[in-house]
Order: structure tokens, then sequence, then C-alpha cells
């Protein structure tokens, strides 16, 4: 009797090793690798660690044995970075906690900042653009400014990151910008209160001596559609005799506002198909109760760095003979990504399907292995490249900007849009 | 049985199921962090160190977990099946070593690997030649761009780096650097000299910072109309041209370093004199080994080399070692090496600079050569690595006189370690420095 308890306790305390070591696995829902309980009893296991222990074993070495001292939350992130490169697929990424914040920020197009865009200066940061009815504007601040102290402290040569982070802060605060205008004496006192902003990512102009419309999309966020909807409204208060649609720089963004973009022009049609790893297939198509009436030809201009969303925006269209494309072939990036939280605010950005237009064959962008370009990308219907030869070209100004001029010439050429 | 004995029973038990689920848990810990019982690390390199400095990872989520979750998620979400594990560990290895930003702890695939192992033992593949990237600047973040860019969504394309702002602030030149020709190997037959700087591969421009430097100060003049728009147009073109055909580095020392066949076309900048052009056959190529010529030992650093340096020694009472043309030496190998040279004793350190309260591990022979020959040791910049340290560690006492005037100036201490898919890497783990060094050092800090 009291044998058979022994045995029978003995048993229950072993279970409850067996319970312990197994617990991870139990945790995501597996039974242990039989490696695992291989090493136990002495079995070599030759070339069969689990990836995860041989990134585990580097990991550790990495941040033991490291001749300098290594940051473990960095090192981390890093390992995570390579892994997504090992995909060979420079879409699939993995954002730090940093990172997956300015990519929020990106595709929503709001932030707690002054209403300016800054650019990259010797002296600190210059303003690129200040945003028409944002507190940058309102407080006086003017375009080609440029920035050099912040809260009274300097700014030269500090990295534009950084000005830009010193800058941003929370909603109603106030921050105290000095500034160098050119011109003015005595450097300009800017006491600015942050405020939410929407950065404007459709901006148009008037071109009176063509008779054109010029709207720049620099990006596709959340607010692009109704941006672009007033700039177009906007520009048909002239005589319109046609519209440039400019795309190049455009990184592209969010798929939905393209869409949503294009029911202006097509109605209840194929815009994308999206193709995903078990064959499934999705359509995006466009709606039915967006479309304005585009009385006059349209062209769009776009180089090697318009992308994605700006090639779905340009090739439907195309493809739907609504407009010219002219410039440079794009980058031919033709897939698509969800981006997935993970713990600790990092994110990670993974290709879930490949997408194809209407008629046009598939354009992914295909590189050797130093990453130089091979094919891929929508080809011009008019190819012009950006001339640096005669003047320090101006993106949007027709006398510096050869592509617009093209463009503008085949718009010319062309009249207005048969009915 | 009183109720209180059984109480203390009960409580027992409770301990022990306790113990014994922690207990597991604990052994299964020591099993995924101990690896596969044939080890993945080289024998006989540097001993393994324990983690004595007290360094632990502090993150919050375990990075196991971490790497789990995301390798999780690739295979739920990603557009093509994933099929193979193992390259997306050698990927994350391969991701943590690059994020170093040092010339010295090297990711290679399996071939760069393979071919690597080789030529420790004196077996080269390619032109038969050592190459290193040089980089003056200790700038992990400015080195890592050009060693190995991690790719991002903007800077996917690694030419892009070449020209970006950031080069221009904090420029760095590396220099893909011929540290050691194999002796009558297709590099020494085509003339290729130490120290030769690689220029260009079959016409691919290896990444330079230089050019990106050049390119925004004619930027700038021209801004400030110092130059003509036709001296930024020339640079224009060139920074194109070479956009065109780029390669960074490390890629190129592969296509060196890789192969037995083929004509490979290579301009180097040669210090002094200017660039030079060779058309070179790849080609298997050997070191010579262990030889022992009269008084004069050639002293190559691979196994083995220990014991027939121990024989070659007896009745001798004086030997010049030959330690030019040592670039790869194995430090176990040399430490050997020294115990055959030298009596007991103190030979200086492997310092750290992980963290400022870590005592140096002092380079110690214990049972050394009681009665040592007088020692003359050969050395040139072509004495890297673990031979320049056994030159340093055998003249810092005395034990012998260096007939050279001067050595390669790399005296990083590496661990070499294999991973289960044939890549692997070097890691830096100290830096040897004599007792003069140390002294010099602390004198400096007062």
């Amino acid at each position: 009797m009291n044998a058979t308890k022994t045995i029978a306790a003995g048993i229950g305390l072993v279970g409850c090793l067996a319970f312990g070591f197994g617990w991870r696995d139990i945790q995501h829902g597996k039974l242990p690798p039989v490696r695992v309980i291989d090493s136990l009893f002495g079995v070599k296991a030759v070339s069969a660690a689990s990836p995860e222990q041989i990134f585990k074993q580097s990991y550790q070495r990495i941040l033991s044995s490291y001749n300098r001292p290594v940051k473990a939350q960095e090192l981390k992130y890093a390992g995570m970075e390579g892994l997504m490169a090992s995909l060979g697929d420079p879409h699939t990424v993995f954002f730090p906690p940093k990172d997956a914040q300015a990519f929020l920020e990106e595709t929503h197009a709001n932030f707690f900042g002054v209403g300016a865009r800054l650019q990259t200066d010797p002296l600190g940061a210059k303003v690129a653009t200040v945003f028409e009815n944002g507190p940058a504007s309102a407080a006086g601040m003017k375009k080609g400014d440029l920035i050099t102290t912040v809260d009274g402290k300097s700014v030269l040569g500090i990295d534009i990151d950084l000005i830009v982070d010193k800058i941003k802060g929370a909603e109603g605060s106030v921050v105290h910008l000095s500034v160098v205008r050119q011109g003015v004496p005595k450097p300009v006192q800017l006491t600015i209160k942050r405020a939410r902003i929407v950065a404007p990512t459709a901006e148009s102009q008037y071109l009176s001596d063509s008779g054109m419309g010029y709207l720049q999309v620099t990006s596709f966020a959340e607010p692009t559609m109704m941006q672009f909807n007033q700039e177009v409204e906007k520009l048909e208060r002239n005589p319109l005799k046609g519209l440039v649609i400019d795309l190049r720089g455009n990184p592209g963004g969010l798929l939905e506002t393209a869409v949503d973009m294009l029911s202006m022009f097509v109605s209840d049609k194929v815009a994308v198909k999206m193709k995903f790893r078990d064959g499934h297939e999705e359509v995006a198509k466009t709606r039915d109760n967006l479309q304005h009436e585009f009385k006059y030809p349209i062209a769009i201009l776009m180089n090697e760095d318009s992308a994605s969303a700006a090639e779905i925006f340009a090739g439907v269209l195309k493809d739907y003979g609504k407009v010219t494309l002219v410039g440079t072939h794009s980058y031919g990036k033709a897939s698509v990504q969800n981006v997935f939280p993970m713990v600790d605010n990092s994110s990670a950005k993974i290709t879930i399907a490949r997408y194809y237009l209407p008629f046009t064959p598939f354009f992914g962008r295909t590189v050797d292995q130093d990453g130089v370009f091979i094919k891929g990308g929508l080809e011009p219907d008019v190819k012009v490249d950006l001339d640096w030869s005669k003047v320090e070209p101006v993106l949007g100004e027709p006398a510096k900007d050869n592509q617009l001029q093209r463009a503008i010439e085949i718009l010319k050429e062309k009249g207005p849009a048969p009915k | 049985m009183s109720e209180n004995s059984k109480h203390i029973v009960a409580a027992a038990w409770v301990v022990a199921v306790a113990g014994s689920v922690v207990a597991g848990a604990a052994i299964r810990d020591r099993i995924d962090l101990s690896g596969p019982g044939s080890g993945p690390k080289i024998e006989n390199l540097v001993a393994s160190r324990d983690n004595g400095d007290g360094v632990r990872p502090q993150t919050e989520i375990p990075a196991g977990d971490f790497f789990f979750d995301l390798t999780e998620k690739l295979k739920q979400e990603y557009v093509e099946p994933i099929t193979d594990d193992a390259k997306l560990a050698s990927g994350a290895v391969r991701g943590m070593i690059g994020y170093l930003g040092d010339p010295k702890s090297i990711y290679m695939d399996k071939d760069e690997f393979r071919a690597y192992l080789k030529a420790r033992q004196g077996q080269y593949e390619g032109i038969g030649a050592d190459l290193e990237v040089l980089i003056s600047q200790p700038n992990a973040k400015a080195n890592r761009s050009v060693l190995q860019p991690t790719p991002t969504e903007e800077d996917s394309d690694p030419r892009q780096q070449a020209l970006a702002p950031g080069g221009a602030s904090v420029p760095s030149f590396p220099r893909l650097t011929v540290t050691s020709v194999v002796p009558g190997g297709p590099a020494d037959k085509a003339g290729v000299k130490a120290g030769d700087q690689v220029y260009s591969v079959d016409d691919h421009w290896i990444i330079n910072g230089d050019l990106a430097a050049r390119f925004y100060k004619a930027e700038k003049d021209f801004k400030a109309k110092s130059i003509p728009l036709s001296a930024l147009n020339d640079l224009r073109k060139e920074v194109r041209t070479k956009y065109e055909r780029m390669l960074l580095p490390l890629r190129a020392k592969a296509k060196l370093f890789l192969g037995n066949a083929g004509v490979v076309k290579v301009v180097w900048d040669r210090p002094h004199v200017g660039q030079v052009t060779t058309s070179i056959d790849r080609a298997p190529s050997q070191r010579p080994g262990f030889t022992v010529n009269n008084d004069t030992i050639n002293l190559p650093l691979t196994q083995g080399v220990p014991e027939q340096l121990h024989s070659a020694l007896a009745g001798k009472s004086a030997v010049t070692i030959d330690l030019r043309n040592n670039t790869l030496g194995d430090f176990g190998v040399m430490r050997k090496c020294l115990a055959e040279l030298a009596p007991a004793g103190n030979y200086g350190y492997e310092a750290t600079d992980r963290n400022t309260t870590a005592k140096p591990t002092p380079l110690t022979v214990v049972n050394g050569n009681s009665k040592p020959p007088k020692i003359t040791v050969l050395t040139d910049r072509t004495t890297r690595g673990a031979a320049e340290v056994l030159a340093l560690a055998l003249s810092s006492k005395g034990v012998a006189k260096l007939s050279g005037n001067e050595t390669g100036g790399s005296r990083e201490v590496f661990d070499v370690v294999q991973l289960p898919d044939g890549s692997g890497y070097t890691l830096v783990t100290s830096r040897y420095r004599t007792q003069m060094d140390i002294k010099t050092a602390k004198v400096a800090k007062k």
C-alpha cells in the first residue's frame, strides 16, 4: 500500500516536472520539439536546433561577449529587421516603436505640431512649406525662414528629425522659435501654439499663362480624397483648359484613398485585383456615387519615385483611357501590405497580396542581387527625362520643369475632352 | 498521524509540486539556451566566457518570444508560404551583426563562410588575398549603412545610401583593402600588394563616401555661385553612372574571395601611386605551411602547429619566427605557441570596452618554456590578428626582438561562430593590450 502511494507520488512529481518543462510550448499551443527532449538524454542533434534557439543563442552571445556595450532592445529590433530582410521583399519590414509611431503619423497625416514642413539646412532647419490655416501661418512664419533656435536652444547643425521632434509637442502647448529671414536684419521671434495638424497632401496652382491646372499630390493619406476634391473645385473656378496631376515623388499610401479618388473618374469599375497567398482574389471596385465630370484633358506626371497607390491611381486611369502618362517609368510596387501591431508598440508591415491592374500586365519591380533596377513599373505614354542641363529644375514651375512643360503641350494638342 | 504532521506533509507536497514545475521550466530554459550538443561554435578559438559581467537582457518581452511571434505572423500572413525557418533565423542573426556596424564583426553567407574557414587553414579561392573593409571612424551608425544596410522602405535600394544626405554630414570612407596576398597566388602574380584599395570590380564601382561628400560640396558651391552649372552637371553624370553600377564593399569582397575560375578585372587605388588596373585569373592557391629553414620558422597559426613548433625548437639556442603574411590566425593556437616560446608569466591583457568596471583578462602562460631560445620575430603590416598579438606579447616582455618596423594594427580578438545552415560570423570580444598600453591609459586618465 505504502509502496503504491510512493510510486503514485513519484509519478505525480515527474508529471509536474514535465508540465514545467513543456510550459512554454503549452503557452504556444504545441508539443515540445523532439530536439529539446533529445538533448535531455544526451542525444546529439546536429543542425536540428529550432530557429528560435539559433536566434536566441546569438542574441545572448552578442549581449554578453561583444567588445562594446550593446543595447538589448535595439539589438533585438535589429534582429527582427534582419529576419524580415531575409525574405528578399523590400516591402516586408519591421518597425521598432519609434518608426511605428512615425509610420502611423505619416498615414494619418495629422499630428500635434505647428503646421510647417522643414528641410535640411546646414544652419538649422529651413521652412519648405507653411500649411494654410495652420498655427505657424497664423503666427507669421514664412516659407524660406531659417529656424535657428527652439525654445531658446540653438539647433545649429542638429539632425532635422531631432529638430522636428523638439518642435512637436502636446496639443495646446506653446513653442518659441527664433528664425532668420532674408532681408530682415534681426532674428524674428515666433510664438506658436501647437495644434492638431492636417498636413496637406494635395496642393494646386492655376497656371494662367497656359490656362492649365497644376495639382500636386504628395501622398495618399486619409484626408487626401477630401483635399484633392477641394483643389479640383478651386481650380475649376478658373477657365480650365487642362489638368496636370503631379505624382512625381509620391510614394503612395492608402489603397482605399486611391480607389476613392479613382471613383471621381470612373464609376463602378474594377480598379485593382488583389491575389493572396492561398490563391483567393479580392477585387476593389470604384464607387458609383462620387463621379465628377472632368471637361478637360488630363495628364499625369510620374517618375521612378512614384510608387504603390500612386501607380494604381495612374495605371487604372491609363487603362480606362482617362489620362496621358508623362515622365519616366514608375517604381513598380505591385504589392499590398498590412501593418500588424506587435507587443511593445513596434509593428510589422507584411506583404499580404500582389495587385494587378485592369488591363496592364503585372508590373512588379525586379532588381538584381545588388538592388539595381532591372524592370518593372508603369511605362509612360510620353517619355520625358527631367532636364538638368540648362537650369536647376524646380518642380511645378513650367519655366524650370521641362516635364511639366511637355505635359502642358500635350494637353494643348488634345483640346477639350470628347463628350 | 497527528493533525499537525498531516499539515506539514500537505505543505511539503505543495512545495514539491511547485518546485517540480519550476525546476522543469528551468531545465528547459537551460536547454534552449545551451544549443545543440555538437555546438555551433568552432572548437578552440576563444574559450567561451561566462556572463561574469552580469550582462543580461533587460527587455520586457523576451527576445526569443518576440522572434517566435514575428515568425508566426509571417507564416500566417506573408504572400508566399514560408518554407525555410532556418533562413529567418540566420537573417535575424545577420541583422544583429550588421547592427554592430563593426568592420571586424561580419556575417558571412554559406559560401563566404566556407571559403573563410578554408582560408584560415591556408587554402584560398578567388584571387588569393585577404581583404578587409577598413574604416577610419569607429562610428557604428555611419558604418552600418556601408557594411550592411538594413533595407527599409525608402532606402531599400542600397545605392541611395551612397548619396544619402547623412553621408555628407558624417562622411564615412570605407575602403576594401588588401591586407595580405598569398605568395605565388593569382593576386600576387598580377602584382597586387598589401595596402591596395579596391576601386572597382568588373566595372562595378565600390560605394565610397567620398563621392557623396564631393557631390554635396559641389551643390553648395553652385548655390554660392562659386562653380558653374556645367561643373555640377559633370559630377551629376559621374554620380548617375556610378549609381547604375555599384557594389557594396562586402559584396565586392565575396566576388574576389570566392570561386576557382574566371577572370576578374579589378581597378585598385594604390597609395602614393594612383590607379592600377589588373586582370586576375581566379584559381586555388595555398599559403606555405609550417616550415623550418635553418633557424627560420614560418609559423602559420593553424591546428597542429604548436606540436610541430615544440619539436622544432628542441636543441635550438636561437630562432627566427616569420609572422609575415599571417592574417587569419587562430587565437587558441596562438596561445599554445606563446606557451612554447615563452616562460610562465603575464603577457598583456584582453581588454573590453563593454563597461568601465570590467577588469581586463590577462593573457597568461602557466606552463611555459622555462629555457626559451633567443627569438627574433619578423613582422610587417601583413602581420595581423592572432599573429600580431603573438608578436606584441613576445616583445612586450623582452622574450623576443621584433625585426620588422611595423605590424598590421589589428589587435581585436574575436570568436568565429557557425550557424546550422552553414553561414557564420565573426564577433569581436576584446582587444589585445600590452601591460604598457594599460599603464599609459591609466596615466592618461589621471
